[in-house]
């Protein structure tokens, strides 16, 4: 107990240091690790994502494509964050093999739209895997999502190809030192993150930021050494430039992988924001959960990887009829 | 060398079978539908016969099989069984390599040996060991375990090395999967066959039919008195030896003209191969007092042959007629057939059942949903692998000694290695001789394996003080929930009745080197409860007209 609490400590003091020494912006600073990104180049310059307040997009009461649609105009487009000619890996959750409607992984019309926008912004290619929990065929298929992302000309890659993880240090990371990383999330020049909003029965809350351990080959380490810390630190190596989260029909119990339907409420709403903090902040409160309840999402605070201080961000709020 | 439209067209059929059975079984991307495997195995003369008592799936297939040999003979072994089409195959790459054609004499049959194959097979069956027997000896199951055991992980070997470079030419269609390679002990026993059968059809053509398969004997048995028969023309005949050189049994002597119809296993290369078309299907079939006469009205004077061909009569040098030897095999096997047939029904009617199991299976391994138990499972599957193809998720891996010797080969759910899919029944879908029966999913979903139990000691969650929880993630019944602990911590807890033992919990369990939470096998299955829950409410604050934020 006391370790943890130390190297919160340790956290607290080395973010708020990384953060003095980089006064560049937020979003920006943490990026500026080894891999190479596409950020730097993303935020056109008419329309910047972020601004000095950090960026919440949430919209109600559409459809899940009419609601991306207008998240993404909201934020500029997609050509703020795709450039002709760049990669583009689109991590949903994959996770379990369940039909759409149980809403265990990212609705397939969402991943869809997203391939079309960005092959349409010119992408050169557009890839999307996760590391499964159930069986990958099964679950790329009957989530639905391979055949829509196939129809939209995406790549599918396999999850579960060893091959293609690599061996990566995490410096910044206080618990997860080391990890196999997906070439997708290392080499891509874009990296957008879909996950699906749901209960986690020991994370308590599965959003943008739990949704990127599909991004490593060895999940036994997060859950052997410090879940909560362990989801925070893979924040450290490199972070979405773009996070979705699709809460049109979200799972409040049972999660992630739920029984039935009966699992399901319907919200219909999706957020949208480059900060995996603030974003999961909201998709807490979207849970009935106050932010701190969730403690991945207040370690990222902590450790100055977002905001989760919803108050002070600008939120742009849409209501679609 | 002329072709005949029988040996044509029954090795376009032959090709065909073999090419689709092995693609059941090394169908490493699960791609081929479970119906095409279960259709190819149901008609297997061993799974069709076990099936005759399970009522599982072709259960008319032996008969057909059994009436087809009487009536023309052993078309089942040129035609539809893999094990002799896989023989067929080695013989002709072996014959490609040596580029000299291997030429096999007339040979003596092997009467004891086929003697003693089939009737340790009836023995034990009758003693009540049919499991075990049946799939040492199986024809169609011992092909599964080369198929599945031997080619699928190298053929997967071979995927992945061609991966590369078909992504690098932009061939997307290709990935790379885990061989599956089963553990040694398992493994051991098909590849010393398959080395063993390699070699005797590479040098010695069908000898493995007709010396230690069981099957062959008592086709052979059936076809030796077949209605219809090959006949060599004696008029037409030159002995030339064209029919010699093409015959992989070994059954056609020509000093005597005449065919060993026992051991010959129908391929007609003998029919094409005769440039004078002096061998083609006589019917023969008469009833039992007339048998005699035909025979050596066909054979003609068979005397002036005889000091030369005595070979051939082994157990009656005294007796005259050339086929005394295998009038007395006949009426042998006559008996084992009988017997065998008794034997099976009665063994897989349930005298098995009722007889308390024989195994440790307090810490026993799990078998497949649907198979309703260890005793049960051990005593109708034959260990051919199919569901262990079929299986999605891996889970299914022959065992070596868990079960103990009496279920080497046979399938166990592996949970270091994966759990059941939820969602799944692959494995009763393919199953040909009703070991693992097919039942509703929402059946298959209540159906309990075993128990899973928590050693909260190992817990990462009180051990470490942090969340984890992976086992209730993989909970497809939440038989494992979690509850408030500690610190804002989420402890994992057991509601032994929603648990079907499917293994998802103790493959995702973290901890090493034993698991926090670990399934004890039934070994008997039973029913889990169903607990359907409510709608659930929206989250309060409820999201009403605006964002709670």
């Amino acid at each position: 107990m006391n370790n943890r609490r130390d190297f919160l400590k340790t956290g607290l003091a080395l973010g708020a240091t990384a953060s003095l020494l980089d006064l560049g912006g937020l979003f920006a600073a943490d990026l500026t690790t080894t891999v190479p990104s596409g950020a730097a180049a993303s935020p056109a310059p008419e329309a910047p994502p972020t601004g000095p307040r950090p960026v919440l997009v949430a919209v109600k009461d559409g459809d899940r494509i009419a609601m991306l649609d207008k998240a993404l105009a909201s934020l500029g487009g997609i050509g703020a964050f795709v450039k002709p000619g760049q990669t583009v890996l689109i991590k949903p959750n994959i996770g379990w093999d369940a039909s759409p409607e149980r809403g265990a992984n990212t609705h397939p019309s969402l991943v869809g739209r997203l391939v079309e926008l960005c092959l349409g912004a010119g992408a050169k290619s557009v890839s999307i895997f996760d590391n499964t929990c159930d069986q990958w065929q099964l679950t790329y298929a009957n989530s639905g999502i391979e055949k829509a992302a196939r129809d939209a000309g995406a790549r599918i890659v396999n999850g579960k190809d060893e091959s293609l993880y690599r061996e990566t240090a995490i410096p910044k990371g206080l618990k997860l030192k080391h990890a196999r990383v997906h070439d997708l999330v290392l080499d891509s020049d874009v990296f957008i993150n879909v996950p699906v909003l749901k209960h986690h029965g020991g994370a308590q809350m599965s959003a943008a930021m739990k949704n990127l351990m599909g991004c490593v080959w060895d999940r036994g380490i997060y859950h052997n050494t410090d879940l909560q810390q362990t989801i925070a630190d893979f924040l450290t190596l490199r972070k979405p430039d773009l996070n979705i989260i699709d809460a049109y029909h979200p799972m409040v119990r049972n999660g992630p992988r739920g029984k039935s339907v009966e699992d399901c409420v319907e919200m219909r709403a999706l957020l949208a924001s480059t900060d995996p903090v603030l974003i999961d902040a909201a998709a807490a409160k979207m849970l009935g959960y106050t932010a701190d309840k969730v403690t991945h999402v207040k370690i990222g605070a902590e450790m100055k990887l977002g905001s989760m201080d919803l108050a002070t961000a600008d939120v742009r709020r849409f209501k679609l009829t | 060398m002329p072709r005949h439209w029988l040996k044509l067209s029954r090795a376009a059929l032959a090709i065909a079978v073999l090419a689709l059975a092995t693609a059941a079984f090394v169908d490493f991307r699960g791609s081929v539908p479970t119906r095409l495997g279960h259709a190819l195995a149901s008609v297997q003369f061993v799974p069709a016969a076990l099936a005759l008592a399970t009522g599982a799936s072709a259960t008319l297939a032996a008969a057909a099989i059994l009436v087809a040999t009487l009536a023309i003979g052993r078309i089942y072994c040129s035609v539809l069984c893999p094990l002799g089409l896989l023989q067929d195959a080695v013989a002709r790459l072996a014959g490609w390599l040596r580029r000299k054609p291997l030429l096999l004499r007339f040979a003596r049959p092997a009467t004891w040996v086929r003697q003693l194959f089939l009737w340790s097979t009836v023995a034990g069956i009758a003693a009540g060991w049919s499991g075990l027997t049946l799939a040492l000896l199986d024809p169609y199951s011992i092909f599964g375990r080369i198929g599945s055991m031997l080619f699928r992980p190298l053929v997967t070997v071979v995927n992945n090395w061609l991966v590369g470079p078909a992504n690098a030419a932009g061939i997307d269609a290709l990935y790379r999967v885990p061989p599956q390679w089963a553990a040694v002990g398992a493994l051991a026993l098909p590849a010393a066959l398959a080395l063993l059968i390699a070699i005797l059809a590479a040098s010695r053509g069908r000898l493995y039919c007709n010396s230690i398969c069981p099957v062959g004997t008592l086709l052979g048995l059936l076809s030796a008195r077949s209605a219809w028969r090959l006949e060599i023309d004696r008029a037409l005949c030159r002995k030339c030896g064209d029919c010699l050189r093409v015959c992989k049994a070994q059954c056609i002597d020509l000093r005597t003209a005449t065919i060993d119809h026992s051991r010959c296993v129908a391929c007609y290369n003998c029919i094409g191969a005769c440039d004078e078309l002096g061998i083609h299907h006589r019917f023969k079939w008469r009833p039992e007092g007339g048998h005699r006469k035909p025979e050596t009205g066909c054979q003609q004077p068979a005397a002036p042959a005889t000091p030369a061909t005595v070979v051939k009569n082994l157990a009656s040098q005294t007796t005259p007629p050339p086929d005394a030897s295998r009038r007395a095999f006949i009426t042998g096997t006559a008996a084992a057939l009988t017997a065998a047939a008794g034997a099976s029904v009665a063994a897989a009617v349930g005298l098995a059942d009722k007889s308390p199991p024989t195994l440790p299976v307090a810490s026993g391994p799990v078998c497949p949903p649907g198979s309703g138990g260890v005793a049960r499972f051990l005593d109708r599957c034959t260990a051919c692998q199919l569901c262990v193809s079929a299986c999605p998720t891996h889970v299914l891996q022959p065992a070596f000694l868990h079960y103990g010797w009496s279920g080497v080969m046979k399938p166990r759910l592996d949970f270091n290695l994966s759990f059941c899919n939820f969602e799944c029944h692959r494995c009763a879908e393919v199953c040909p001789d009703g070991a693992i029966l097919p039942m509703d999913l929402a059946e298959k979903k209540r159906t309990r394996l075993g128990l899973a139990h928590i050693d909260y000691e190992k817990c990462v969650v009180k051990a470490n003080g942090t969340d984890c929880a992976a086992c209730s993630e993989h909970c497809p019944t939440q038989a494992v929930s979690t509850e408030p602990y500690g610190n804002n911590l989420r402890l994992p807890r057991m509601h032994d009745e929603l648990c079907i033992g499917c293994g998802a919990c103790e493959y995702a369990c973290p901890v090493r080197p034993t698991r926090a939470i670990t399934v004890k096998a039934d070994s008997v299955h039973s029913k889990a409860a169903l607990k359907i829950e409510a709608p659930a409410a929206a989250p309060t604050p409820a999201p009403g007209e605006e964002f709670p934020f």
